[in-house]
């Protein structure tokens, strides 16, 4: 659906243009071909027939990738400070910035001969930076989660030490100390048991 | 352009309706007040108004009939006769004179009645006085009643008249009644003028336009002109020798050879000679018309000699104009209007010696000179023989040959899509000339995305190195991190320091919300000393659970705790049966310790309890009004329950909307309102 606001232009995203040839070479060049955008707002990817396309008067383009961001988006808030959007997180240091493999995803304006070979290695290679990428992303956040981790263990360590006496007396403690927790005893079934002993005697 | 559009004359009202208009137009447009009660001041302005403004309106009306109403010695004269002699230029001008004097004394009698009122004293004497006014201005209107209406007529006229422009190309026709003119006229041109058998069928001029060589041409019929002396004639001939007279055009004299317009050749001849003055300077063609009744050749020798002089004179206006008399076609033609045969032959040759005419005059004007080089075209004069073509160099000329038999010889694509088909059946394989270094790879359709990622980002010649380059880094990457990843586990728990832990916090959290409810209720829970226990919380059997979960030996404190709790007579009875220094306290020894405890009056109360026994500290004077106490509860609560309500607070609907109370029919009664 289209929709005009002003004289802004709201697309769909998905565009319906035919390959094109330019003289006699097939060139590996994204014009208008299907290709996966980032979402302005929250960076995630917006896959075609997803979202809306927001083209403003100044001729920039902003990609949506649902009615959630669009929304977002026209209350005017800033994605670098909502806090479920991969800008604040990048912003705040929660998520991995700066990274070879970033290098290999660059859009390209000049186009390419095609080359078979060329093209098999591309795929391969995508797949492994991939899983290279997520593996340093995973690891810089269970780094940044050490400290968090480290820290709470003392304090752990220190609640046990002080709050001990709540489940084993000291006493007990003097004499067993293993941290092994008593068990309840029941004295008035102690003393039945007791008491029955005799009568079973 | 006044000169000929008349038709842009305000229509002149007659005398009555004038008066009216103006009147009418006073009393609506001015105050219409007035009281005999009000200043003197203002009750003569009120008048003096009246009166200006009607000598006002006047003044405008009789100065816009004179204004647009033409001056005849302002206007081309081929108007101003035409107009004479339609209207009389005397009484035209008289009429317009009559107005002028009526607009005049208008304002004479306002001045002088506006003089008057200003020394007007009494409400009835300023009243006389505005009506006297207005009455003599009326009566002047009506005086010129007659000229307004002649006006009106010849305004109506007027706006019927052509609408000829006298300096634009014009071919006047003119000749006899019932010669063809009509006829001609009807043939060239877009006008519908009428053709009747009898004569004066045409009573005035009439305009048509044709082109030639792109340029325009007026066509003017006029209506047929008998021999008779100048002073004799009527006012539509008239019309036709003041065209004539004034408007510098070709005229095409028409000739009734057949005769059968009712008039000899000899009396058209007599015609011609008697209006060839008025024929100067003027391109003029002899036009024989009817010839398919009488074919030129097929006259008597008396008629050809009388065309031959008449031919005699149209030449010597050919000469006269300084032209070659090359040209002896132009001047006698034939023609039929009935089988249209030579109809465009005399347009045409009209046409061309107009437009002959009149750019010769031009040429001989002083202005010429400004746009002379519009006209001329100089060329080089060829100095010799030589002939000197274009020069082509060989490369281009073979190129060009080349190209054309290129074109010949290829089959394009359009014909290939007809082969097979056409256009919905056939589409073209556009791959099929690219240009790769292995031909196989031509029909490959390559993936646009993959996992997210569009692959056209990742394209890179060297991405296999950098790949590689990536991969060593990671693995070193991952050693490292395999390093870190062992310090950091020396700091852990162990499983029962974390069970410890667990417990920990869950009796801690307990605590917390034992002491939270405690603080709510606080006020509203009544405060019973401990020794009454009326929730049974002081028991020795939970002593012992909860030092034994701490890890103690409760038997200790509770055999303890219950001899404190031991009746006197009890501990007498002991101290007597025992009395070898045995500590009163000790009961460590389970027999006796055992039927002390049966006989102990310390004993905690049985467990069932009368309802309405009252227990001390409770906050209740006696049974009775424990009993109507819990009566009262009982009874709070008995609604509240019926209604499944979980306590006071609790609003809750669980539907809202019932289904059997909001829709269905009723087996009887009416569903008024649900």
């Amino acid at each position: 659906m289209l929709k005009s606001v002003g004289h802004n232009f709201y697309t769909p995203f998905l565009s319906l243009f035919d390959q094109l040839v330019l003289g006699n070479c097939v060139l590996l060049v994204n014009l208008r071909r299907m290709r996966l955008e980032k979402c302005w707002f929250c960076s995630s990817t917006v896959y075609p027939g997803h979202g809306i396309q927001f083209v403003r008067n100044d001729a920039k383009i902003f990609h949506f990738c649902r009615s959630k961001c669009h929304k977002n988006f026209k209350m005017k808030r800033n994605p670098r400070k909502v806090k479920w959007t991969k800008a604040y997180r990048r912003l705040h240091g929660k998520d991995m910035t700066q990274d070879s493999t970033f290098e290999f995803e660059r859009k390209r304006n000049r186009p390419e001969r095609y080359d078979r070979n060329l093209a098999e290695n591309t795929l391969k290679a995508i797949k492994k930076i991939d899983k290279i990428r997520s593996d340093r992303a995973s690891d810089h956040i269970k780094n940044r989660l050490k400290t968090g981790k480290v820290q709470r263990q003392k304090e752990a360590r220190k609640q046990l030490e002080l709050g001990i006496h709540l489940v084993k007396a000291p006493l007990a403690l003097a004499q067993d100390s293993s941290l092994c927790l008593p068990k309840i005893k029941d004295n008035v079934s102690q003393a039945q048991t007791e008491e029955n002993q005799p009568m079973e005697e | 352009m006044v000169q000929y559009n008349f038709k842009k004359i305000t229509v002149v009202p007659n005398g009555k309706d004038f008066i009216d208009i103006i009147l009418s137009r006073t009393q609506r447009q001015t105050p219409t007040v007035v009281h005999k009660g009000y200043a003197i001041s203002r009750l003569r302005q009120f008048y003096m108004r009246k009166v200006k403004y009607t000598q006002q309106n006047f003044h405008e009306k009789l100065s816009t009939i004179i204004d647009e109403f033409p001056r005849l010695d302002d206007i081309h004269p081929f108007y101003g006769d035409l107009l004479h002699v339609l209207y009389n230029k005397d009484h035209y001008k008289l009429a317009l004179g009559q107005i002028n004097t009526a607009r005049n004394l208008i304002s004479k009698i306002a001045k002088d009645y506006v003089k008057l009122l200003k020394y007007g004293d009494s409400l009835y004497r300023c009243k006389s006085l505005k009506v006297a006014a207005l009455g003599r201005m009326c009566t002047v209107i009506k005086r010129i009643g007659p000229s307004l209406a002649y006006l009106e007529q010849i305004r109506q006229h007027m706006a019927r008249l052509p609408s000829i422009d006298p300096n634009t190309r014009t071919m006047l026709i003119c000749g006899y009644p019932n010669v063809g003119k009509s006829s001609f006229m009807n043939k060239i041109t877009r006008a519908d003028v009428d053709v009747q058998p009898y004569a004066f069928t045409t009573k005035s001029l009439f305009v048509g336009h044709t082109d030639y060589k792109y340029l325009r041409y007026q066509v003017i019929d006029t209506p047929g002109i008998l021999d008779r002396p100048f002073e004799d004639r009527n006012i539509i001939e008239m019309c036709s020798i003041t065209a004539l007279a004034h408007l510098r055009a070709a005229v095409l004299f028409f000739l009734d050879i057949s005769g059968s317009c009712g008039y000899s050749i000899a009396q058209q001849a007599a015609l011609f000679h008697s209006i060839k003055s008025l024929f100067m300077n003027k391109p003029l063609i002899i036009v024989c018309n009817k010839t398919d009744l009488q074919p030129l050749d097929g006259i008597s020798e008396e008629d050809r000699k009388l065309v031959m002089e008449m031919k005699a004179e149209a030449m010597k206006t050919v000469i006269g104009q300084g032209g070659e008399p090359t040209n002896e076609e132009g001047v006698l033609l034939t023609m039929s209007t009935l089988t249209e045969d030579g109809v465009i032959a005399v347009k045409n040759a009209a046409c061309e010696r107009l437009l002959n005419q009149r750019v010769e005059l031009k040429m001989k004007s002083k202005k010429i000179n400004d746009c002379l080089n519009r006209f001329h075209v100089a060329l080089p004069k060829a100095r010799d023989q030589k002939e000197r073509p274009a020069c082509i160099p060989q490369a281009v000329l073979e190129a060009k040959a080349k190209q054309a038999a290129e074109k010949e010889k290829r089959k394009t694509e359009k014909e290939l899509e007809d082969e097979n088909g056409g256009a919905g059946v056939y589409s073209a394989s556009l791959r099929k000339n690219y240009i790769l270094a292995n031909d196989e790879w031509k029909e490959d359709t390559m993936p646009e995305i993959l996992d997210g990622h569009n692959v056209y980002d990742f394209i890179d010649p060297d991405i296999l190195l950098r790949l590689e380059e990536l991969e060593r880094e990671e693995g070193l990457r991952q050693a490292e991190e395999e390093g870190d990843d062992f310090e950091m586990d020396g700091q852990e728990l162990s499983l029962e320091e974390q069970e410890a832990l667990a417990e920990i916090r869950k009796k801690k959290s307990l605590l917390i919300q034992q002491h939270r409810m405690k603080k709510s209720t606080a006020e509203s829970r009544p405060v019973v000393p401990r020794k009454f226990d009326t929730d049974r919380k002081f028991t020795t059997r939970r002593m012992g659970r909860q030092l034994s979960s701490l890890g103690l030996d409760p038997s200790l404190a509770i055999s303890r705790a219950r001899s404190k709790s031991r009746g006197r007579k009890r501990e007498r009875s002991v101290d007597k049966r025992e009395g070898d220094g045995r500590d009163a306290m000790d009961i460590d020894d389970n027999q006796a310790s055992k039927k002390l405890r049966l006989r102990s009056t310390s004993r905690s109360r049985s467990l069932s309890r009368p309802p309405g026994e009252v227990i001390p500290g409770e906050g209740l004077k006696d049974s009775a009004q424990k009993i109507k106490a819990i009566k009262l509860a009982k009874k709070s609560v008995l609604k509240r329950n019926k209604n499944a309500r979980r306590g006071e607070a609790d609003r809750v609907i669980p539907t809202l909307k019932p289904k059997h109370l909001f829709s269905g029919k009723r087996s009887i009664g009416k569903t008024q309102r649900r």
